[in-house]
């Protein structure tokens, strides 16, 4: 099993109660994996974060070492390192801009 | 009031002479330029591109636009237009709160100060009246004892106070305007242009006045609509519930500082670690705040007042610690103490600066500092006392703060580096590293004002969030950007124009924009539209710049963005591919080498 540290910000912090929370997924998980962990964990965050057919919300960013998920090659099947940390924001940014 | 007969109001106002004259604008001004940055740019370009811009030839323009003090949501913006002292260029620079609406109220569209008056004078603006009273009191007071003397002189209610300090009375380069809500035309230097011109501040007295529009009935409907678009909980304007309205602008420090793309140490470093946390919206909401004060016609509230409650600068109450100055006072200077922050902000709104310019200037003498240029004892990095005293010193032009004056640019240039100035045509960059938002940077070459974040932020959709079905933008592609930066330059050349605040894109779009503008004036007006005036409008201030001198290669980044790759997560090993962006935004704009051809403005009917 390996421990994954994801980092919250904005209102999602008041979501899962804190800044940080390490989620334990199998070895070879990926970042989808961790992704229905955290909303396994804190069911009030699904809306913002997984779409219906699941994939990413646009009303969310998932942030991989820094490098947004979405422009991985892999996206949400990128494997995921030991070494891996995860950011969780809200979106920042709609709207005509 | 009238929104229909915008352009009607316009008061000449000379200096030298003591007088006014309220004349229209010429109606194919108003028609090409909508009002605001663009009347008031192509008021400075009859003014001349060639006027020396601390001398009595210049204009200082402050202007409406159609809809400034309406009842449309987040109108509560006006423009001030000039050539700028710090750049060459011309220059527009937009303040919030009530000052504009006042000035709507009190019966003008604009105005356009001319000459030099030969002793200190302000002013007085009432029911339709513009009266030059002497200023000599209150000359050499900062910006919050300026609004005091005021207050006390002609009471607050329904006063607006629009100051220079002692920074533009000293003619520092990035001198600013601000009113009582420390709200600040802040880059660009118009401050100082006002203190070349001896006018000390603008008094507005003026109460709420309702739009008479054209359409009233549509004008209803549509307000209504851009209202419940700006509410909705999906975009982050929602009241009390998006991010831009829970944190304020600050929610964006935590985001750049993961993906690599937070300036520290002059640039020299793309992220500050875990250190970001204690500057960042998060750590200002739970700590420091006391309130979220708004501006007219304001639904988000994105301005954030604290007041410090520990060390060296316990007791002090202000507003309003933005991402831009947290970042340029914060970690660009290696400085992780928001109180120090919120003191500098304050200092720097009472001495009337730019704090964007200011943070850089301090983090360029800095790094001199390190390498041995600096010619006195220098600045170390994150040394805050030391920077509350020598921000004392560049707003009074005392000691090492004359040079630093200058501004980041020029100051460097006289230490004889000016590769450690992160600047473009004279203006210092903002809070993202090109290097990690590849868009930015295209943005901050291209500006016409010098670097700059809002005439492009296209930092909203680089950060992952785009709107309807429109692909993600990646911030570390290059390809796609020119297009995608002229767009934004676009649209945003006509929200300054009508003068909405700039968030309120993050809710609204074009047709929203087309709508109001439409309903009020009472003519025919679509989205395409208004991508056709804002081209219009960033052709003008093209035109105006190569007038001036700005020719083939004045589009240009530091080479530290250009030529240095990040180290940080995120960004690692990038580099800024402006070279590569500036063909395709070129091509975009048919321009050469950043020169407008006759035959580009001709088809915009600029000439």
């Amino acid at each position: 099993m390996n421990s994954v540290l994801v980092r919250f910000y904005a209102a999602f912090r008041d979501m899962v109660g804190g800044k940080e929370a390490h989620f334990e997924v199998p070895d070879g998980a990926s970042v989808g994996d961790v992704l229905e962990a955290i909303v396994g964990r804190y069911p009030e965050m699904r809306e913002h974060l997984i779409n219906p057919d699941g994939s990413l919300s646009k009303r969310a960013n998932l942030f991989v070492d820094g490098r947004a998920m979405r422009f991985l090659p892999e996206g949400l099947s990128t494997p995921l390192e030991p070494e891996h940390e995860l950011d969780c924001f809200q979106a920042v940014a709609g709207g005509a801009l | 009031m009238r929104l229909a007969s915008f352009g009607q109001s316009i008061a000449h106002v000379n200096l030298n002479a003591g007088s006014f004259e309220v004349r229209p604008s010429p109606p194919d001004w108003i028609k090409a330029y909508i009002g605001a940055r663009g009347l008031g740019v192509r008021y400075v370009l009859e003014a001349g591109p060639e006027v020396e811009p601390l001398g009595p030839d210049n204009i200082l323009c402050f202007m409406n636009g159609p809809l400034t003090g309406s009842e449309a949501s987040m109108s509560g913006r006006w423009a001030c237009t000039t050539k700028s002292p710090l750049t060459g260029t011309v220059t527009d620079s937009h303040q919030g709160g009530w000052s504009g609406a006042r000035l709507r109220w009190a019966g003008f569209d604009g105005l356009v100060f001319e000459d030099r008056a030969e002793t200190p004078v302000y002013a007085f603006i009432e029911d339709g009246q513009v009266e030059l009273r002497d200023a000599c009191e209150c000359w050499g007071l900062g910006i919050h004892d300026t609004v005091q003397f005021f207050r006390d002189r002609y009471g607050a209610k329904n006063l607006s106070v629009n100051a220079i300090g002692p920074a533009g009375e000293k003619l520092n380069r990035f001198a600013a305007w601000l009113n009582e809500d420390d709200r600040a035309f802040g880059r660009g230097g118009t401050g100082a242009v006002g203190g070349a011109k001896n006018l000390k501040a603008i008094v507005i007295r003026a109460s709420l006045k309702k739009s008479e529009v054209k359409d009233a009935g549509r004008w209803k409907q549509v307000r209504r609509d851009a209202l419940a678009t700006i509410r909705d909980e999906v975009n982050i304007t929602s009241p009390r519930k998006g991010g831009l309205s829970v944190y304020g602008t600050n929610v964006l420090m935590n985001v750049t500082n993961a993906i690599g793309a937070l300036g520290v140490r002059n640039s020299q470093k793309t992220s500050f670690g875990e250190r970001a946390e204690r500057i960042s919206g998060e750590f200002v909401k739970e700590e420091i705040l006391v309130d979220d004060p708004t501006c007219h016609a304001c639904p988000v509230a994105c301005k954030k007042e604290v007041e410090i409650t520990e060390g060296p600068w316990k007791g002090l109450r202000m507003e309003s610690v933005e991402y831009e100055p947290a970042w340029s006072l914060g970690s660009n200077c290696d400085n992780d103490d928001i109180g120090s922050i919120a003191k500098l902000i304050d200092q720097c709104n009472d001495l009337g600066m730019d704090p964007i310019e200011l943070g850089n200037v301090l983090s360029m003498y800095m790094e001199a500092t390190e390498n041995g240029w600096a010619p006195g004892k220098g600045l170390a990095w994150g040394d805050t006392l030391a920077m509350v005293q020598l921000t004392d010193d560049i707003g009074q032009r005392r000691g090492e703060g004359d040079l630093l004056a200058e501004g980041t640019a020029l100051a460097a240039e006289k230490l004889g580096h000016p590769e450690i100035a992160m600047a473009v045509k004279g203006q210092a960059v903002p809070a993202y590293d090109p290097r990690g938002l590849k868009g930015m940077g295209l943005g901050y070459a291209t500006s016409n004002r010098g670097a700059c974040h809002l005439r492009a932020y296209v930092a909203a959709a680089e950060l992952g969030v785009v709107p309807g079905e429109a692909e993600p933008i990646d911030p570390l592609a290059w390809e796609g950007k020119g297009e995608l930066v002229k767009v934004f330059q676009d649209l945003l050349a006509f929200a300054d124009s009508l003068d909405f605040c700039k968030f309120s894109a993050f809710a609204e779009e074009p047709n929203h924009y087309a709508d109001q503008y439409a309903a009020a004036m009472g003519i025919e007006f679509g989205p395409d539209d208004v991508l056709v005036a804002g081209e219009r409008i960033y052709n003008l201030e093209r035109r105006y710049n190569n007038l001036a001198g700005f020719r083939e290669g004045s589009d240009t980044l530091p080479s530290r963005f250009t030529d240095e790759p990040s180290t940080e997560p995120g960004s690692r090993g990038h580099v800024s591919e402006l070279s590569q962006m500036l063909d395709e935004y070129y091509a975009a704009r048919g321009w050469k080498s950043g020169v407008v051809p006759d035959s580009k403005l001709q088809e915009l009917g600029v000439i």
